[in-house]
Order: C-alpha cells, then structure tokens, then sequence
C-alpha cells in the first residue's frame, strides 16, 4: 500500500479541481483509503503538489514502417542526440524519430503514461507492434488505418452491404490489435498510385469511383454501428493545401452527425486570403468544432526547429517533397494496403507560412471552448517532436509568454493572426481534461486518465512551478501502475507497457471472402495475417487490455 | 495445427508455411515433419527444398577448441571471452527478430561493435536513402499493377528462384496491366517462365556503369538530346527506346539488389536510379524496388534502427550507439551468429571466437561453437521480407533440443552479469 498525502488533484473525471486529497494504491489500482490499521508501506508528502492522472498521447508516431525510415534515414538527428546506456536504461539516439527504448523514457519522463500510434497499416501491423514492444513503460495501442486499402475500395464500389463492410472493419481490429480505425486522405494515397494528384472530398476516385465523402460515411457508420469507442479517426483529404477549410468542414459533414475525430486540424485550418494567398481559417474550424457535438479534433502544433515528416499520406508528402530540410524524402506504394511518405522539415519563424502554421495551431487551441473535444499533439514528429509538449502547455496557459513568443515570429504572420487578441489561458483543470481524461474517454479507456478508486494507479506528481514549461518538463513522480518509474526526471524503474485494443464482435463469414482476395491478390497467405494474442507477445507487449466496445458516455 | 497422417513414422503436414531462407519469404509452402526432419512437399524451390531438409543433424553438440562440451561449459567460455574482452564483434549473419534484439542488448553490455555480413550490400542502399531517398514499392504492389519491370545489374532468378512465379507473371491481377514487360539491364537471366521471355528485352551495359546510364536516361527525362552514339556502352537508339517505353508505363517498376551491384561506388548507380525515378514522378507514377533480405540482412537492420537509431554497423564502445561504417579499430574477440544457413562459415582471424551457428555448420576453428535452432523451423519468430516492409511470422514445425539464438544469446548476457 502507497499512500500519497496532501497532493492537490486535478482529475476532470471527478470533477476534483484542485482539491487536497490523500491517494492510496494498491496492487496498481487507485483504492479506497484503508481501514485504520492497515500497514502503509510507504508514503509521499505531496504538499503543495500538483497531481493528475498519468497524460495520455492520443496521437504520436511511435511505431511502424515510416517511423523506422525516419530513423534510418535521419543520421544527424541521431548523431546530434546520443542517449547513454545507464545500469537500468537502454541506450539510443535521437529526437526528431527517437530510437524506441529513448521514446519510451523520454514520455515517462514527462510524465506520460499511455501512448497511441495512429497510423498502423495492417499489413505494417506487425512491425508497429514489435517496435511498441521495445518502447518501455508507457502502455500503447494502434489504429489501423483503412479507407486506401484495395479490398475496401473494391467492395464500396461493387456497392457492397454496410454490414459486410462492419464486418471488415472489425475483423481488421482483431487481426491486427488495434483499437481504434484510422483514415488518412480517403482515397487519396490510392489515388496516387494511380497517378492522380489530389482528391478533393467530392472528387470521384480514378479507379473506383468512390468518393472520399463516401469513404468517410461508411467508415464513420461502420464505426458507429461496431460501437467502437474512439471515434473514425481521420486524416483529411488536402493537407496542407491553402484554403484546405473548406475540405475540412465538407469532412466533418461527410461523417452526417455520427462521432468523428479530425487529427492534426491545424494542418487542415488554412485560407486563401491576403497577398500570399495563406491565411488563418481557425476562426471558422474552431466555430465548426464548437457547433457540432459530433466532432473532436487534436491539433497538430507545430514549434520551430528541426523535425521529420512521417505520414501514410504519399499525395501530400510528394506533393510537399519540394520543402525537404534537409533535401532527402522517401514515398512509396504499400501492398495495396496504403502507402507512406517521410520529408525531413525545419519548421523556421522567420518563414512566413511557418509562422502562420505555428499561430494557427495555438488559435484553434485557444478558440475550441470546450477541452474535452480538443486534444494536445504535435503530431509527434510531424509538427514537432514530443518532447516540446511542456514549452506547448506553457503556450497556452501563460498569456505572457506566448505573446513574447509572438513577438519574434515573421511579423506579417503576426499581423495576419488574431493570436494576440485571445487572452484565454488554459487552466490546470483543463490541462488535465485535454491530456488525460478527454482522451481515455474518447478512447474508452474505463480506468486511464483519471484517479478515481479503481482506477489504474497511472498516475503524475508536479512541483507547482510559475514557468509551466519547466513544471511539465520534469514532474517530481512519476507511477506507472502504482510502481514508481521516473523521480526528478530520471528513469528510476523500468517497466513493460501493456497494449490497449478492442474487439468487436462480427460475422466470421467475411473470412471466406477475405480469403479468396488474399489467394488471389496477396502476397501473403490469409492465414499468416492476423496478430494472434500469443504472436503480440512475441512482439514484445506484456498483456492486452481489451476495452468494451460501447459509446464513450459524456 | 499439425494434421496427424498415419503411420508408423508420425508424420505432420503443415500449409501455408512460410519460408525463412530467402529474401522472398515465401509463406504458401506445404512442408511435413517426420522425426524432426522437414521435407517441403508443395511450393518450394530448390533452395527451401534443401535448407529445410538440411537439418537431419539435430543432435549437434555444442564445443570449446573443437571438443565437444555440454552446452553451460560452452556458455561460460563464451561469457569468459566476451567479458575479458575490450573491442569485441559481434556479427550477425542470420537471426530473426529475437535474435537480433538479444544480440543488440549483448553488444551494448559489452561495449561491442555490432556488424552484418552483408553490411557493405545495405550500405549501398543506406547511404542514398541518406542522402536523396527514393519513390518505392512494395511486392504485392508489384504483382497487382505493374506492367513494366526493369531490372539493372541483378541476377534476379537466382537469388529469388519464385520472383516471376509469384510477383511479376501471367496470374490475375487487380488491376489492368497489359501484356506486363520485362527490361534486363545486364544479363538476361535463366529460368523465366516462356510467356514472359517473349515480352523480355535487354540492354547490355556493364554494371559499373549504370550510373552513367542512368544520369543520360534522367537528362533524357529534361528533354535533353544526344548527339553521341553510344551512351555508358549503349547504342543511343537503344536507350531512347527504353525511355519511350519507361515514359509510357503505367506502373512501371526498376529493381536491383544491391548484392549484385558489387562495384566501387555502386552507392552512385543506386542514387541515380533513384533521382531518375523520382524525376519521372513529376509527370508519371514508378518506382523502385530495391530488393534484399539474404541472411536475415534486412532484419538486422530494421531492429538496429529501431533501437539505436543507425541502421548497421554500431560501435557501443562509448555507451551510446554511434555508426562506425567503417568499422573502424581490431577486434580482440568475435561473436558470429547464423542460424539461418549452416553452410555459411565465421569470418576467420587470430582473435577468439564464438559461433551460434545452424547445427552441422564447420565449427572446428572457432574457440565457442554453440548449435542454435532454426527460427521457422523449430522456434517461431520474425524476419523481413526483401522489400524491407512486411514483416513475416515464422511457424515452429518440429522441436529442437537446441536453444534459439536469442536464448543462448541470452544466456551469456545473463553470465556476463553475473558477479564474479
């Protein structure tokens, strides 16, 4: 039994904002205080702490084919950012696409306690779940990207039934244990691979002709009807695209009210106004966002500085290859699966639309009113890498600072921003709603993101500190299920994550069609694709947790 | 699950096994089991045919000097070596996934240099993925939508025997793809099936200089004309009907495997295939298809990466991974494991050695010869395939009384650690 005494807690699940309460633990679960009596192992004075539950990443590239390109080919990133091997850590290298062991220190280090790789081709399943298995500590899980994938593609278009698609669409969840299902430009990497260069949310597919409005629609039901917890995850058609607004809000209307989450939105939030012809449409998604209960959305900052571009979606990354920095890219055409594409890219403040890009984001984060539909990502590494998350949460709690900040960015962004207008800061109630229990319950995780008696003992302790940035940097504990892992910023105990999934039930009999596709199609034998429980441990996960498929309650 | 034909010798027949011993991983093998020994009775090659059967000699034993030794006094030594050393290598040349990531937690415990025998063959790949990158695709891309294939410098038939078979011949597809061509760059290779022979063109250039041919075919995409008549070799008309046919593919494809292009600098001739092909992409869609996966080489690769950051050829010596692809400094002791293929043999040299090797591999010269079993064979486990993408998992079919290479592995890490 741990007790830990005095802390102030922030736990939105509760509705507990700020209050001085004892927290005791047990077996690795948050328990009811003990009876008079019981022994107390040991115990941790939090005065004057800040305790929240273990932060949550619902979107970062941890893991999988693209993420492993980034790596090899980054060399300076990974010559600049040794990590040494110490008698409890592994070694490593790199920030931008850090090697696996370093990945998983660095989130536990921050405080970080459940990570979600979103973007898990099925066919790169396997991968994605072996370099999970060597990310240590942090919990993870993966959404399995579909919607550019030729059987799906062909069923849509010979008009197939929703409920065989359903089927589909589960039996992926199960074969590759996943958690949740993604989309990444509907349509659109297949399209590529066709030789078409952009598909607009309207726009029939070269081959199929589907459009990604329908892609979107049967892919939202399919997950709405499955009752999967975590909304379809979409990567909208047009990243990046000036005047790419509109896409987003056809996007949001293609999903017809059924829940859909709308990831990295700051690369979708662009207009076309002004000399440059690039503008800030915040204004107008954010509204979007407030009006339709329907939708969350995580941002995607991105902060200046030196990162990689890892992405499935091969039309905007060729589309994008031209910015490579430094000036190397990759894109390919996978297994009629999807694809992938990898652009190093320095994000600078003194470029224009960097500057802009970097405006846009905090205006989303601070226009959205409700924290529980707005989610904190950089897009790990896309907009930045992970590591800057405390310098964001000072962003937008800290008025101040950001308007210092401000101040240095190319001053036509400035000037085309209504950044410094927007006085909110962020509250540490609602830090805590956006990092932690907004999206264990977007995600359906019953007993992550909050400290509530039964829940997971995943839980983060900080020192107060006025400067945010260094308060988020280097919390003072850090428990992953009630053990504790990081003290002051140092690994103190290493410990294997589980991995998160659901499993929804289906009709089997989309296994004999599957199978004819693969014997026809494949390169794989059907039976050698799906994960099994004792392949995923294989891969390194210590335990499945399978979550209830049901709606997230409000 | 095993089916259980009768009979006395209790055979088990297994489908859709996947084949560990080439790059292709092909996983549509029927194999049966009599008594530990495997025979592929459907689907193989003549290669799977002869590394599954290779294993008769289960009962190898492990051995210190050349005598035989019970498998802890094997252990030990290999511990005794590795510790007493101070620039040990460690070289694979043939381990899945798990062997890998015990060979890379050894390396770094031991402030060791970790190398594969192929290290020079990735390189060539590595370093323009480091410096240009490339537009590529992946084999199942390939069976379903290319309609042209050109391959530059490799013998593809005899390092992948099921390539044409299974990716690029006459099978349904899912998409149109014409009556599919086929480009050699180099040789024409034996063994293409008869329909694809008649649709077979060829180009006679020496390897070493594809790169020049390459940068013409890349100035021929810029709309530069040449005068010459000859081109690194090639008649100019030749070329200019390569191109022709390259600019009106579909879905068009340029294979190698880095392997086969053994020349100084073949890096060049790599990069220019790639800076043509992503050239083309301005206006078409191709790609390129670098092929490889022998001895696990792309295996190796792909979880050094993900643990340390560098693709091949890490020193650990300063207890961070640095790239030493030079490999730069003597070894004072070796570690070489291969449990793929026991006909291949450690590199030789006057410092202690320890071989994880295939049972029946030649053993007599190391100091350590500890036998592993086969991963696909007789432990589960993971390798990838020669597109470096999919990642393929092994089946157990038989028992071993050996340990993995990962356990053995293991097992000296773990007496290295001990107090002593």
């Amino acid at each position: 039994m741990i007790r830990l005494r005095g802390g102030r807690l922030y736990d939105p699940a509760q509705r507990i904002d700020g209050e001085v309460r004892d927290l005791f633990v047990h077996d690795g679960r948050i328990v009811a205080p003990p009876a008079p009596g019981m022994p107390v192992d040991r115990e941790y004075d939090l005065s004057g702490r800040v305790v929240m539950a273990g932060a949550i990443d619902l979107h970062t590239h941890i893991g999988g084919g693209k993420v492993n390109i980034a790596r090899a080919m980054l060399t300076e990133d990974h010559r600049d950012n040794a990590f040494y091997r110490s008698g409890l850590t592994r070694s490593g290298s790199g920030v931008a696409a850090p090697s696996t062991f370093a990945t998983g220190y660095r989130y536990a280090e921050m405080g970080y306690t459940s990570c979600f790789e979103p973007a898990m081709l099925p066919v790169n399943a396997r991968q994605a779940h072996m370099e999970m298995g060597d990310t240590p500590i942090v919990d993870k899980g993966g959404y399995a990207m579909l919607g550019n994938d030729d059987f799906l593609l062909r069923l849509m278009a010979a008009g197939a039934d929703q409920k065989l698609i359903n089927d589909y669409v589960a039996w992926t969840l199960h074969a590759t244990q996943c958690i949740a299902i993604k989309v990444v430009n509907p349509g659109g990497i297949s399209a590529f691979k066709f030789n078409a260069r952009h598909l607009d949310v309207d726009e029939p597919h070269p081959h199929y002709r589907v459009t990604p409005r329908a892609i979107l629609a049967t892919l939202t039901r399919a997950v709405h009807d499955l009752s999967i917890p975590h909304a379809l995850h979409v990567h909208a058609s047009n990243l990046g695209v000036p005047g790419n607004a509109a896409t987003t809000l056809a996007t949001m209307e293609a999903a017809e009210g059924l829940p859909i989450h709308l990831t990295h939105i700051q690369f979708h939030s662009y207009g076309t106004d002004g000399e440059r012809k690039f503008s800030s449409a915040a204004a107008s998604i954010a509204d979007a966002i407030d009006r339709q209960a329907n939708v969350s959305a995580d941002v995607g900052q991105i902060m200046f500085g030196q990162t990689v571009t890892a992405s499935g979606d091969t039309m905007a990354q060729h589309r994008n290859a031209g910015h490579a920095h430094p000036d190397k890219w990759l894109c390919m055409d996978i297994e009629c699966d999807a694809g992938c594409g990898v652009v190093p890219f320095r994000y600078r403040d003194g470029n224009f639309v960097n500057a802009l890009q970097w405006a846009i984001g905090l205006e989303l984060f601070l226009r959205v009113k409700d924290p529980w539909r707005v989610f904190l990502t950089t897009d790990h590494p896309n907009g930045a890498p992970f590591t800057s998350y405390p310098h964001l949460i000072r962003l937008l709690m800290d008025k101040r600072f950001r308007d210092e900040k401000l101040a240095q960015i190319h001053p036509e962004a400035a000037a085309h921003s209504q950044l410094a207008s927007l006085n909110r800061e962020y509250t540490l109630y609602e830090i805590a709603a956006m990092t932690r229990t907004a999206p264990a319950r977007s995600l359906g995780l019953a007993d992550r993101g909050r400290l509530g008696t039964g829940a997971a003992a995943d839980i983060t302790v900080y020192r107060d500190d006025p400067d945010r940035e260094k308060m988020f940097r280097t919390p003072e504990y850090v428990f992953k299920d009630g053990e504790l892992v990081a003290q002051d910023g140092r690994i103190v105990k290493v410990v294997r994550g589980a991995t998160h999934v659901v499993r929804p039930d289906f009709d089997r009999g989309i296994e004999r069609r599957l199978r004819d596709y693969f014997d026809r199609y494949h390169t794989i034998r059907f039976d050698n694709f799906p994960i099994s429980p004792d392949e995923l441990a294989e891969c390194g996960s210590r335990e499945i947790l399978v979550h209830a498929c049901a709606r997230p309650q409000p | 699950m095993p089916t259980n034909m009768s009979g006395p010798a209790r055979t088990h027949a297994f489908d859709n096994v996947p084949c560990p011993f080439c790059g292709l991983l092909c996983d549509d093998l029927r194999v049966e089991t009599t008594d530990g020994a495997a025979t592929v009775v459907a689907n193989g090659c003549a290669k799977s045919r002869a590394m599954f059967a290779a294993d008769a000699a289960n009962g190898a034993s492990a051995m210190v000097d050349g005598k035989p030794v019970d498998l802890a006094t094997a252990i030990g030594r290999a511990a005794h070596i590795l510790r007493a050393a101070h620039r040990p290598l460690l070289i694979s040349a043939g381990t899945d996934v798990a062997g890998m990531r015990a060979l890379i937690e050894l390396a770094e415990h031991c402030d060791a240099s970790l190398d594969h025998v192929n290290a020079d063959t990735l390189m060539r790949n590595l370093r323009v993925l480091q410096t240009t990158g490339w537009i590529s695709t992946t084999l199942t891309e390939v069976r379903n939508r290319a309609d042209l294939l050109v391959v530059a410098g490799t013998d593809i038939t005899r390092r992948f025997p099921r390539f044409f078979e299974r990716f690029f011949g006459e099978f349904e597809t899912l998409f149109d793809v014409g009556a599919r061509e086929l480009w050699f760059l180099g040789a024409v290779p034996d063994g293409l099936p008869a329909g694809l022979r008649s649709r077979t063109r060829s180009l006679a250039v020496e390897p070493d200089r594809l790169a020049e041919l390459f940068s013409a075919l890349r100035a021929l995409c810029s709309g530069h004309a040449f005068s010459e008549e000859k081109i690194a070799g090639v008649p100019a008309g030749l070329l200019g009907e390569l191109f022709g046919r390259i600019r009106v593919a579909r879905y068009g494809v340029l294979a190698w495997v880095a392997a086969d292009l053994a020349f100084p600098h073949a890096d060049l001739a790599i990069q220019a295939m790639c800076e043509f092909v992503m050239k083309l992409n301005a206006q078409q869609r191709f790609s390129v298809l670098p092929l490889g996966g022998s001895d696990a080489d792309l295996t190796a690769q792909q979880v050094t990466t993900w643990q340390t950051g560098f693709p091949v050829r890490v020193n650990f010596s300063s207890g961070a991974p640095a790239e030493d692809p030079a490999r730069h400094g003597e070894a004072d002791a070796m570690l070489f494991v291969c449990a793929l293929d026991a006909r291949r043999t450690a590199p030789s040299g006057d410092v202690p050695s320890i071989v994880l090797g295939r049972a029946g591999m030649r053993a007599e010269v190391c100091s350590v010869f500890i036998p592993v079993s086969v991963p696909g064979l007789h432990h589960a486990g993971h390798l990838y395939r020669a597109d470096n993408v999919v990642a393929v998992h092994l089946r157990k079919l038989t028992g071993s009384a050996l340990p993995t290479a990962a356990q053995a592995l293991q097992r000296i890490l773990d007496t290295i650690r001990e107090p002593h």
